[in-house]
């Protein structure tokens, strides 16, 4: 018992080496996997790879648009004022975004996710509709970024493409931008993808009279809306995505509707998520199809299904569907607008990158061999200096657990390593020998070591450099990991976690493993 | 296997002058190498496509392309073509007047050649990583040069630190100028590494000679022992890097392992000619001031 209470530092490190093989190797070990999940890791260890070793694309541009602030718009003006401005900069509405005020005493804003519209033509038809914008910046606001990234992760996911991420960065003081990594795809067919477009449709399910089949007739085409408004959530009837259907549509819309017998409305029991096809709905109701997919069910309010018998709808033509929640009433209207997304990204002043799976799967073999070769060279080096075989392989195993502890942790964060990491996984190897080596030479070349004191003294000495130095490798490190300079923050991350993981685990260990060597002699 | 022992350098034959002249004339080089470089540029480094836009093919051709050839296919946009040693694979480098999709699909249209792998930076994106590389690096040194004077608490000891690990950034920083390589993001991360690797032996110089009994030479002699092997085991660990990763075409870490190389060398150098003589100085006349 007290020799594994003397040596707790080798048995912790003994402890994280295996839970470092459990998540390196055990299927399913770190959280948010399972077992038989290989997309974008190879079947041999958890090791999630980016695309500079698994092949793939990324894309990182900003969001096409402009934004004026300090707009006083209430509440109730928003849909009004987002069709008035579109008119006078004659775009489409969705192509405007108008937030009213979240709290007291703030002002709203504008913003015209169009890249045709000037800052002065914008600031015009502001001032033409009775509003003092404080500014007109370039760039959109939080809220439409946040959309944006929730938008494009629908579509990646619905497009099949595995293991995408989707995220937002942002640069101090400069422009955020929207980042995009898909394995396996280059970034022409991603970009592909985000500028695809949906089928919408919408149908009318009712009991046949007469056979007493179920009836799917669709009622509306995608051309056949004149405009979806921004998803909403007003103090009365919940959150809810008006629509508006074109003039020349909504007399046959209405009779359609009024011959299927919606007259008195309708009410619906059906989930759109119990259904992948319009076909085995049965109840009566209102279903609205994104490439064939249902994407929402409803009733007819009786007071609707009046207005389509009585032939008033046609009048005024728009109704609004209700969802139970503001996040579903947003993704309805994204479905609507057929999977366009809340705005443009601006590809040209954004970069790409695409890699093959073939040169990924060179660069995998060929920098796991440049890491080997760099083990190599450094225990040789340290063999030569030290020349006795209890100091200097001690010293290498350590260093080889520090990187081994450090893959274990990226295993279980699911963090994709790329070719920078791996740069830092070399520089790790190099600090980490460093510190041993004053270990060694602290230990080693100031006399006989004759008790535990004097070398709990000594090591204390050692320890004062170390810690030290590997302060001023994570001082110099630590902008990089703020920054988000792609390859960089990479580096820095892993080369600080393997710094971290050197002064309070490994090195301390090999104190501990020096000690019963020397005192044994 | 050849056995080494880091040899004992007898301090005493050289003044201080001679000592620090060496360093300080290689700084000023080094300087002035930027100076040159920002006259003739308006940079004082070559920057790579990460900070000026641009973009990049990686292909793999049957036949071997040089310039000329490589301006037929793709046009005046053609800023280098290298050839991954030993492999029938080639860099070409392109200025930002090209588009990706462009260059991808007039690559695809030549014979005999295949994309492995294409990257491109707009010039509006390159700016923004300049400016954070700028900053990135200069609150880093700034972070480090604190912690420095807060580890030592005196003006001299801390400040030699600083000196010679600014030396340590701009040494190899001018040899890339001189040799064409140019600054990317992957350098940018080996100068980083690089203000983390030269202060652990300045450090441990300092703490030798400062914290420890004993005498001057006897304990800088210790500090050399140990902080001669960590060096040369680093510029071992950086150089097998460097080779191999350029065998094998893999820039990023061919570049940051050349970097390190170089600026662990000039450390050397400084640790052991600037460092050294600034702390002897002021242990024997500093001190008594």
């Amino acid at each position: 018992m007290s020799v594994l209470r003397e040596n707790w530092r080798v048995v912790v490190l003994v402890v994280l080496l295996l839970g470092s093989t459990v998540a390196l190797f055990v299927p399913g070990a770190p959280p948010g996997t399972t077992a038989n999940e290989t997309a974008g890791g190879d079947q041999l260890t958890n090791l999630q790879y980016g695309i500079d070793l698994s092949g793939g694309a990324r894309i990182q541009a900003p969001v096409v648009g402009m934004t004026a602030e300090g707009v006083a718009v209430g509440p109730n003006e928003e849909a009004a004022t987002q069709q008035a401005i579109a008119d006078r900069l004659g775009v489409d509405p969705i192509d405007v975004e108008v937030r009213a005020a979240q709290q007291e005493n703030q002002n709203g804003t504008v913003e015209v996710l169009n890249g045709t519209v000037t800052n002065e033509e914008f600031r015009t038809a502001l001032q033409a509709e009775g509003y003092q914008p404080s500014t007109i910046r370039d760039g959109v606001t939080q809220a439409t970024r946040d959309r944006m990234v929730t938008s494009i992760r629908d579509k990646i996911t619905t497009s099949a493409l595995s293991g995408g991420r989707v995220q937002e960065v942002n640069s101090p003081g400069g422009q955020s931008f929207i980042s995009i990594t898909a394995p396996g795809r280059d970034a022409q067919e991603l970009i592909d993808i985000l500028e695809e477009r949906g089928v919408v449709r919408v149908y009318a399910v009712y009991r046949n009279d007469t056979t007493g089949n179920w009836t799917h007739q669709q009622v509306l085409s995608q051309d056949e809306f004149a405009s979806i408004s921004n998803a909403q959530n007003p103090n009365n009837g919940g959150p809810q995505v008006p629509v508006t259907i074109e003039q020349s549509a909504a007399e046959r819309f209405q009779s359609d509707m009024a011959a299927a017998g919606f007259g008195n409305g309708a009410s619906c029991n059906v989930e759109a998520s119990d259904h992948d096809s319009v076909e085995s709905i049965n109840g009566t109701c209102l279903v609205t199809t994104l490439n064939g997919e249902p994407v929402f069910i409803g009733g007819v309010r009786p007071s609707l299904g009046q207005s389509f018998a009585d032939g008033s709808f046609a009048n005024d033509p728009q109704f609004v569907m209700t969802t139970t929640s503001m996040d579903e009433a947003r993704e309805l209207q994204l479905s609507l607008q057929a999977g366009r997304l809340p705005a443009d990204l601006d590809f040209e002043n954004g970069n790409q990158n695409t890699l093959s799976p073939a040169l990924a799967d060179q660069f995998r073999t060929n920098s796991l061999i440049t890491g080997l070769l760099a083990v190599l060279a450094v225990s040789l080096v340290v063999y030569g200096r030290y020349r006795r075989r209890e100091v200097a392989l001690p010293m290498i195993v350590t260093a080889l657990s520090e990187v081994y502890i450090l893959l274990g942790f990226v295993a279980l964060a699911q963090y994709p390593l790329n070719l920078s990491h791996l740069a830092g996984f070399i520089a790790v190897i190099g600090t980490g020998v460093d510190d041993l080596v004053i270990i060694g030479d602290e230990i080693l070349q100031q006399g006989e070591v004759g008790t535990a004191r004097v070398f709990q003294s000594r090591f204390r000495k050692a320890f004062w450099v170390i810690g030290a130095a590997a302060a001023t490798t994570i001082v110099a490190m630590a902008p990089m990991v703020a920054f988000p300079l792609g390859d960089l923050s990479g580096f820095a991350i892993i080369t600080i976690v393997g710094v971290l993981i050197g002064v309070l685990i490994t090195r301390p260990a090999y104190g501990d493993i020096l000690r019963s060597l020397v005192l044994d002699e | 296997m050849v056995a080494f022992e880091v040899p004992e350098v007898d301090y005493t034959q050289y003044s201080n002058r001679q000592l620090i002249a060496v360093p300080l004339a290689v700084l000023a080089v080094a300087l002035g190498v930027l100076a040159v470089t920002f006259a003739m540029t308006g940079s004082p480094v070559a920057l790579g496509n990460d900070f000026t836009g641009g973009s990049e093919l990686t292909v793999q051709s049957s036949d071997s392309i040089s310039q000329q050839q490589a301006t037929d296919i793709f046009g005046d946009s053609v800023v280098s073509v290298q050839q991954v040693s030993g492999q029938d694979q080639y860099i070409i480098t392109f200025d930002d007047s090209a588009e990706i999709s462009t260059l991808t699909s007039q690559a695809e249209q030549a014979e005999g050649i295949t994309v492995l792998q294409s990257g491109t930076t707009s010039p509006v994106f390159g700016a923004d990583n300049q400016r954070l590389a700028v900053m990135g690096v200069g609150v880093a040194f700034l972070g480090m040069s604190l912690l420095a004077f807060a580890l030592f608490r005196s003006f001299v000891p801390s400040i030699a630190i600083v000196i010679s690990a600014f030396s340590d950034i701009v040494i190899p920083v001018a040899i890339m100028n001189l040799v064409g390589i140019k600054l990317s993001l992957g350098t940018v991360a080996a100068l980083l590494m690089l203000i983390g690797y030269s202060v652990d032996s300045d450090i441990l110089l300092n703490n030798h000679v400062l914290r420890r009994s004993g005498g001057f030479y006897e304990s800088t002699y210790r500090a050399m022992r140990t902080g001669v092997t960590m060096t040369i085991t680093s510029i071992a660990a950086m150089t097998v890097m460097a080779i191999a990763a350029t065998l094998f075409g893999i820039e990023l870490m061919a570049s940051i392992g050349l970097v390190l190389v170089l600026g662990l060398t000039a450390d050397l150098m400084n640790t052991y000619m600037l460092n050294v003589t600034l702390l002897r100085w002021y242990k024997y006349e500093g001190v008594n001031r």
